[in-house]
């Protein structure tokens, strides 16, 4: 079980290097991290993941984005939109990960989307940084989405990760003020240690129940 | 007024934060209306009143915070949510939680090492010689930084000029100068 940041984003776009991400990263008590736009590799002991952002396009686009990746060992994932853009891109092979669920409308994610995201095992990310970063009715509101989303997880039972979206050092936790972070959202720690391996479980795929040996 | 007997007392606990980015400057008052302000906006009055946090020291780029015995837990979360310092971004790293200022003063104050020689102490200029303090130059993509902070294999960075000063956070490996790869570890 490697315990995954699904989100960090080095310079350029934010104000730390890929390297140093990576080695607060592993003083954070963070196994790998998920950097958007770098080259994977692993520094200091931490495995850096590829990962491709999808935000903002029509799901043709996105079946082509997907495409252009496969194969390229990045980590996916497409910010969710409407209910019907968030079935269409569940349902997409290739997708690994849903994000911005805060983000969109109330009924953005229902009980068939998570149906859908738990049969195609698409997780979805609970991003840390409105309820870091947020006051007031933006990380109100942010924590009543994740407590929905939650309970949809605890039915359907498909995959979370959680990410910090650092752009600097600085909005990097560490792992145990993840989990009291997490508690605000109703998760417990076996919650918490389930969704720091999320990304792991997205990108290897799934045991068959049932094996034909003979 | 007298003094209370001590099972009278409230009982506290200590919880010792480290401050990054390392080096910077912040006032003990400021620093408590970051954690206040912090721990209101996630807990709200009441369990702020129930936690009462306080600054107690504020030394060697660590701070010790107080609260209420039993809401250790609670004032750990509200501190991760701390951003800012009167607009100076920081992060306050949780180390560790005890019963006494004592016991986590012992861990971060610097042990005093035996000088074996009376030498200068070396400086990025040089010498500690009234020299004007010049930070040393690096270069990374494309362009020239002044090194604020080197810890290791971190170092910290400002764009050279006046127009961009937001710190650059890096590690040895990404500086293309090879002379900065050589730079003391304390500056």
């Amino acid at each position: 079980m490697k315990i995954t940041d699904a989100a960090v984003y080095p310079y350029p776009i934010g104000d730390a290097s890929v390297r140093r991400l990576a080695l607060e990263a592993a003083a954070l008590g963070f196994d790998s991290i998920v950097a958007v736009d770098t080259p994977s590799g692993t520094y200091g002991g931490v495995e850096v993941r590829s990962g491709l952002m999808i935000r903002d396009v029509p799901v043709k686009d996105v079946i082509s984005a997907v495409k252009r990746s496969k194969d390229s060992g990045r980590v996916i994932s497409v910010n969710a939109a409407n209910n019907n853009f968030n079935r269409a891109v569940i349902g997409l092979k290739g997708v690994h990960i849903l994000r911005g669920i805060q983000s969109a409308d109330k009924l953005a994610f229902d009980h068939v989307a998570a149906k859908m995201a738990a049969d195609n095992r698409v997780a979805v990310d609970i991003d840390l940084s409105p309820i870091i970063m947020g006051r007031s009715v933006a990380r109100q509101r942010a924590i009543h989405r994740y407590m929905d989303i939650m309970v949809l997880e605890q039915r359907f039972e498909f995959p979370i990760t959680l990410s910090t979206h650092a752009r600097s050092v600085l909005d990097m936790r560490n792992v145990r003020d993840i989990a009291g972070l997490c508690s605000l959202i109703g998760m417990d720690v076996p919650d918490v240690e389930r969704a720091l391996a999320g990304v792991g479980s997205v990108l290897t795929p799934p045991v068959p129940s049932v094996r034909v040996i003979a | 007024m007298s003094i209370r007997p001590p099972t009278l007392r409230e009982k506290h606990r200590y919880i010792l934060a480290r401050i990054e980015p390392a080096g910077t400057l912040l006032e003990q008052k400021e620093l408590y209306y970051a954690i206040s302000d912090a721990t209101t906006s996630l807990w709200g009055d009441a369990t702020t009143a129930i936690i009462t946090p306080a600054v107690v020291a504020l030394e060697y780029g660590h701070v010790v915070i107080r609260c209420r015995r039993g809401t250790e837990r609670e004032l750990a979360i509200a501190v991760s949510t701390v951003t800012a310092c009167r607009d100076v971004r920081i992060s306050l790293r949780i180390i560790a939680a005890s019963g006494t200022i004592e016991s986590l003063r012992e861990r971060f104050r610097p042990k005093k090492i035996p000088k074996i020689k009376s030498e200068p102490e070396k400086t990025a200029t040089g010498t500690d010689s009234g020299e004007e303090h010049v930070l040393p130059e690096c270069s990374f993509a494309k362009k020239t930084f002044l090194v604020l902070q080197c810890n290791g294999h971190k170092v910290d960075v400002i764009e050279k000029g006046f127009k961009n000063t937001n710190r650059l956070f890096l590690t040895k490996d990404d500086l293309e100068d090879l002379n900065a790869t050589t730079i003391s570890d304390r500056i």
